[in-house]
Parts: C-alpha cells; structure tokens; sequence
C-alpha cells in the first residue's frame, strides 16, 4: 500500500487541495441549480481545468462530480425541487420534515449521510474495486430482470394500508415507463409522433412536476410558510445524533446504493427509492414514511451517496460507465491521457489513487460545509408562500427547460404537476409510481434480451446461482411480512 | 488596448450599417454550433474540441448549444427550418439522421442539409470473450453452424447495420441479435460471457481488448486503425465488403449559400489540422480523415440505398 501513502502525500499539496475545494463547491452550485447535472457541469468544467496537471484536473472533476449530489439533496429537502433524478426519495421524507419545522435536522441528516455513505463506498471502491468490477459482470440480462422483480417487490411493502391505490400508482408508473422508443423491437410505442417522448417520458421533467410543480398547488392553496411552525425546531447536531441512532439502515443503504452503483444496467435513479422503500419496510411504523420520517432521509441519501462510488467501480475497473454521468467522467479521464481499465492499477496507480483519496476525502468537505453554510438554509422554509411558491415554480420550470433547450419539456412538467396534484388530493402517493416508472424499462429490456441469447427457453431465468439466489429473496420478499405473524399464531397457538 | 477596441468596433458597426448579409463578410457575429447529444458525451467532446481552433480561424465566438432527445431527431426537425445564413450549424454522428429518417415519419431529410465538413471517421469492430476464439475463421465456421448472439450498441444504430451488411456478405444466415442502450452495456455482456459476439466501435471497447478480455477478430473498414494496428480487415482475409461509414462534421442548413460554405469549410479543415486538436484526437482514439464538403455529400447521397436496402430489418418484424 504505498502506492496509497504516496497519494495521500500528493492529495495533500495545497494545489491539490485548492481543485479539491474548488470541484466540491462547484459540484453542489451545480447540484442546486436545477437543469445543470455533474455531466454538463463537468463538460463546461474540461476547458478550465485543461493545463492543469492531471491528476489535479481529475481530482477537481471527481470532486465536483461527486458533491453535485449533495447540491440537489438540499433543494430536495427545503423546496420540494429534485436537483437530480437521484435525489427523489430524499424529497419523500425531507420536505415534510420542513413543513414541521425541521429543516435543520433534515439538512444535518443529508450531510451525515454524505459523509457516512460516501466514505462505505469509498472504502469499497478502494479495496474491491476489481473484484467487485467481476461480480458485476456476472450478471447478465437474466439477472438484471431478476434483479428488477425483486426491487419491484418492494412496492409490495410501499403500498401497504392503501393496496389497491397504490398497485394503480404502480401499474401507471409502469405504462409510463413503455412510452418511447422501444430498444428492443426498434418500434416507437405511445408517442402520438411527438418528439419530445421518444426517449421515453424524461425522468427529471417528471419529477419536476410531480413534486415542485404538485407541491406549488398545494402550497397556493394557503397562505402561510413551507415550515407550518413559526419558527424552526431542531438543529444540524440534532440530525446528525438522530442519524447514528440508526445504524442497521446505514449498513442496509449503504450496501444498496453500492449495488445499484456497482451494477452498469441499474438506472443510479433508482437507489435512493429502493433504499427508502427498504427502510420502510423493516421499520416498526411504516405509515409514519412520507409524512417526515427522518429514517426515510437517512436511507435515501445513504444509498445516493454510496451508489457513486459504486457506479466508479465498473467505469474505473473495466472502462465502461453505467451512468451518464460516469460516462462524462470516463472521457474526462480519457482527455487526460488516463485510460481506465483493468490495466489502470498497474500503468497509472499514483493518479488512480489520488483520485481516490480525494474523493474519500470530498465527503468530509461536505459535511464540513453542510455544518457551518447549508444549515443556514433552513431558514428558506419560513418565507411566506406568496414568495416562495413563484420562485419555486419559476426555477424549477427552468431547470426543465435547461436540460435539452426544450420547450416541450416544461409542459411535460406541468402535465406532471397537474397529475401530481389529482394523484395527492385522490389519495395516491406518487412513491408507487415513480418506482414503475424507473425499473419498468429494465425489467421488460432484460426479460426480452435474455430470451433473444436462450433462443426463447425459459431455463435462462434459473441457470445460474445468481438467479436462484436472487428468486429465493423475491421470494422472501413478498412473503416476508406474512411470515412473521404465521409464525406466531404457529407457536402460540390461538388464543 | 483601448484604440484597438475603438477601431474594431467602428468596423464592426460599418460593416453592419453598409452592407446586406454577403459572404465576403461572413461571419459578423458568434455562430452557433448544435450538438444533437446531450453535454458530455462523444458527439459534444469532439465539438468542444473542435470549437477554439474554429473560433481562431474564423475570427468569431463558436457557441455551443446542447439539443439532446430522440436520437437527434428532436435538433434535427428544427435545423430543417433554421435561416441558412451560416450563423447556426449542426454537429452529429452521420449517418444516425438517415437511420432515424428510416425509422419513423420524419419533416427533414438528410440529403437536403449542407455538408461542410467532417473530421474524423469511426469504423465498427467485432470483438468477442478473450477465452473464445482466437481467429475470424474460427469464429465463422461457429457462427455458420449455430446462430450465435450477437450484442449492439443499439436497434437500428449503425452498430447494427454493419452487423446486418456483414452478415449478408459473409454468408451467415443468422444472428440472434440482442440490441442494448448505448455499447458499455453490450461491452460488459460480452465481458461476462453472455453474449457470443459484439459489434461495436473500438474506442468504446479499448480497456478490455488492452487486458485480453476481449479481443476483436475484424475491422470493417478498407483500411486498418493506425490506433489498433493488429486487427484485420477483410481485405486482409480475403473479402470484399462495402461498408458505411460513420462521419463526425458539421453540416449547414438545407440552401445555404455556396460562398459562406466555402469560408466555413476552410475555417474547419484548417482547424483540424491544429496541433492542439490533433492532441486531443489522439488521446480520444480519433481516426482523423479530413472529408470535404463535395465528399461528405457523396457520402450521403450513396448511404441511403444501403440503408434502404436493410431497413425492413432495423425493426422487428
């Protein structure tokens, strides 16, 4: 390891450090500012950054990379607005936190969250990255369906107490999800020859609508403040106490952030819901999800912050990105004459391991800045609504409009909104069928390609060990809760 | 400073008062450039990249301007209508607009923009597991006994018609084709030995084939890569196949005049050959080929019955 120790000294040179600083506080500006992702952040970064030395260049963008994240939890959690499609769950329990006054709990939770999540998956991104870049590929599209069944079971456990509402949250998420081109068939499906749609219904748009825009009604309706309260309860401290209470859902989250990361067919979207969802599951008071639960916060922004350094894995170990935003990173890389591979470990360590050393370190930035600056934010939720509500909606709206110039785009989100809206005063969560929308394509491309490779035999979806173990946990998954009280009326007898 | 400020602006606003949009005066303000992928990715690496020598040359500011969604078609639709005057231009992987005019109702044609120029050309690559087979004759002898599964880049992407061209010249008579999103996904199947075969370009499958994990068997190009030297083409093995090139450049809107093309086409061609371009084309694995506007529209007119000939194919019965 010291090839590690002489990164840590290299990280250290105040240069080093400087791009260190600089990649964080621009990655969360870009994280704030709706519409402006790490991918085009990092594109308009490349012609700052390109006489720098490179492995300076590259800790920058790692940096900024992966703070951007950071940047959109916090407008998750004080105005409702995802700052990327990652940051979804956050909103779930972030925001309602705010209407209780809690903001600053909220934002302590984030950054602890950061910090504990990004340091998990650094370590393991450090350590394993090899072999864990080999488990990645032992899945292939059999086990990618299977993968996508079994996180669609956990709707199962997001719809208890309103099923059947939510199974039909569900089944629209999932009809959603078909619209578009559809890549196998080469056919388009549901896009009444409307542009806009053909990549499918864009994701961020959605969300935009579906919370900012959903949440901009809602808040029209009355004339007070985001925080119903007055005055804010609970501080920064509080909500980092509050997050090491909890330490089996920062293992759980942790673990399935890193597996959606570590995964290049799992959609990044999609770990924060799945975590959430995870949470709520084995928690002791499932209803109390949605209306402000901190545990939600903690899972969802655990598993958003783990996932990152598991979506490097693959990108770094193998040179195939399993996000856009890892595929922005690979040609930053490329750029600098870095050529990520299994290779990169023996030709190039000293620079891959200062990457790496500073990324660990960005995650103790950020909580260092959620600490003394972010906290401060909270007080946002105690604008008046006739000021907050326009600007929410004017940001926001814009941040849809930025992400491909399209017009289009902001009636997407304003359809969404509206559906939102009718969703919320019919009693339906949303939860159900954003999880639809986000897994439906992954389960109908795998189940499609996997018969395409077996020649149409089903024997594909059980050959392999993976496959068995990953039908047993569906399995277990959906009769889990039932299995518990069973047993109990099994041993005691009935009384 | 200041005098020289003072003087470009008096010429700036004589030009402006005195004469009507003539090409000798092109250009008199920023052009934009369209880059029909979203920030970040090859489409735009290689426009940013391009930009600053273009900007040298032509003396005005290349803005970018990302138009991502449906492939393009959404950036494509729009240019079909822009003012010819020069000021907006279009950057893509050609021949992707012709694939997507085959594809579905579209308002544009392809063979109606105006070529300027392109830069560099790509050309697919077959690969498969470095444990399979180690020759191309191999491997065929295989693919003609059984149909073997074969990943793309995408349906109808043109990863996809090489494949279909490749197989009609080569005899084989089928191929389960198995169409991913983008070629890491195909690349990482390939890895993991779940798939048989991938088409793809090289770049995107370089650190795997360094490793051996990998290992192309054939190039479909009429020349080999001078970055990956020791793949045959098949000319090297005998065949004679045609094949459809894939163009990065940059192409104006349909009717604009002959005089401004030739002034953009210069400022391109020239910037191609900056050193500093030539650097990052290096590193990115480019193949640099200089293809003039004349060329480029050849290029485009004798695409379309090859495409034409496999469109049946490039979606699902």
């Amino acid at each position: 390891m010291d090839v590690l120790l002489q990164a840590i000294a290299f990280v250290l040179q105040w240069q080093n450090l400087a791009a260190l600083a600089g990649g964080t506080v621009y990655g969360i500006i870009i994280g704030v500012l709706p519409g402006l992702g790490p991918s085009a952040g990092m594109a308009l970064a490349i012609p700052l950054v390109m006489t720098w030395h490179p492995a300076t260049a590259l800790i920058f963008m790692g940096a900024l990379y992966k703070c951007s994240n950071y940047g959109g939890s916090l407008t998750a959690i004080l105005v409702n607005t995802p700052g990327d499609a990652s940051n979804a769950a956050t909103i779930l329990d972030g925001y309602p936190m705010c209407q209780r006054g809690m903001g600053g709990v909220a934002l302590g939770l984030s950054a602890t969250s950061a910090l504990v999540g990004g340091t998990i998956g650094m370590i393991c991104l450090i350590y394993a990255a090899p072999f864990l870049a080999d488990f990645a590929l032992e899945f292939g599209p059999a086990e990618y369906f299977l993968t996508a069944v079994l996180a669609l079971s956990l709707i199962a456990a997001v719809v208890q107490g309103a099923t059947i509402k939510g199974l039909i949250a569900a089944g629209m998420g999932l009809l959603l999800s078909t619209v578009g081109f559809d890549v196998i068939a080469g056919h388009l499906r549901y896009t009444f020859d409307w542009a806009p749609v053909e990549d499918g219904i864009p994701l961020i748009q959605a969300l935009v609508g579906l919370f900012a825009v959903t949440q901009a009604l809602v808040l029209a309706e009355s004339a007070a403040s985001i925080s119903r309260l007055a005055e804010l309860s609970g501080s920064f401290w509080e909500g980092v106490r509050t997050y090491f209470r909890h330490p089996l859902i920062m293992v759980r989250a942790s673990l399935i952030g890193l597996f959606v990361g570590i995964l290049p067919g799992v959609g990044q979207s999609s770990a924060g819901l799945l975590a959430w969802a995870d949470a709520k599951r084995v928690s002791k008071h499932p209803e109390t999800f949605g209306e402000g639960e901190p545990v939600g916060v903690i899972a969802s922004e655990t598993a958003t912050n783990s996932c990152m350094p598991g979506d490097l894995v693959c990108t770094i170990a193998l040179g195939l990105p399993g996000s856009v935003g890892a595929a922005v990173f690979l040609g930053v890389m490329i750029i600098f004459g870095i050529v990520p591979g299994p290779l990169v470990f023996m030709n190039q360590p000293e620079v891959i391991y200062s990457l790496f050393v500073a990324l660990f370190l960005t995650s103790f930035l950020i909580f260092i800045i959620g600490m003394t600056v972010a906290r401060r934010l909270a007080v946002v939720t105690l604008l008046p609504n006739n000021v907050i509500v326009p600007l929410i909606l004017v940001v926001s709206l814009l941040g849809s409009f930025a992400i491909r110039n399209e017009m289009a785009d902001v009636f997407i989100s304003l359809a969404f909104g509206a559906l939102g809206y009718v969703m919320l005063k019919g009693g339906f969560t949303p939860i159900p069928l954003l999880l639809g929308l986000v897994l439906g394509e992954m389960v109908e491309t795998n189940y499609h390609r996997a018969l395409l490779i077996s020649g149409g035999s089903y024997s594909i979806f059980y050959a392999s060990v993976i496959c068995k173990i990953l039908i047993l946990l569906t399995i277990l998954s959906l009769v889990g809760p039932y299995l518990g009280p069973f047993w109990k009326t099994l041993t005691q007898g009935e009384k | 400073m200041l005098k020289t400020l003072k003087i470009c602006a008096a010429v700036a606003a004589a030009t402006l008062v005195a004469t009507p949009v003539f090409g000798a005066d092109f250009p008199t303000k920023p052009i934009k450039l369209i880059v029909t992928a979203g920030a970040g990715g090859g489409e735009d690496t290689e426009a940013r990249a391009i930009a600053p020598f273009v900007e040298k040359h032509l003396g005005q500011q290349v803005v970018i301007e990302n138009q991502p969604g449906a492939g393009g078609k959404i950036a494509f639709e729009k240019f079909q209508n822009v003012t010819p005057d020069g000021y907006a231009l279009i950057t893509y992987t050609f021949p992707k607009s012709v694939i997507i005019e085959y594809q579905g109702k579209t308002g544009f044609k392809t063979r109606d923009f105006t070529p300027i120029f392109a830069w560099s050309r790509s050309s697919q690559v077959l690969v498969v597991n470095g444990e399979s087979w180690k020759t191309f004759q191999e491997f065929l002898k295989a693919a003609k006994e059984k149909p073997l599964s074969g990943g793309l880049s995408g349906r109808g992407s043109t990863t996809h018609l090489m494949g279909l061209i490749a197989l009609d010249e080569l005899g084989i008579d089928k191929v389960n084709w198995v169409p991913y999103e983008g070629s890491a996904g195909s690349i990482a199947a390939l890895a993991g030995k779940h798939l048989d075969f991938t088409m793809s370009l090289a770049t995107s499958a370089v650190a795997l084939i360094q490793a051996g994990k990998l290992r192309p068997l054939l190039l479909f190009s009429d020349k080999r890569d001078p970055h990956f030297p020791d793949i045959p083409v098949p000319k090297d093995l005998g065949y004679n196949m045609s094949f459809i090139p894939t163009l990065r450049g940059v192409e104006a809107p349909p009717k604009t005049p002959a005089d401004i093309v030739t002034i953009l086409e210069a400022a391109f061609s020239k910037a191609a050959q900056e050193k500093g371009f030539i650097d990052i084309a290096a590193k990115r694995k480019m193949v640099l080929e200089p293809v003039g506007s004349k060329e480029f529209a050849r290029a485009v007119a004798d695409v379309y019955p090859k495409i034409a000939k496999f469109q049946s194919m490039l979606t699902s019965k």
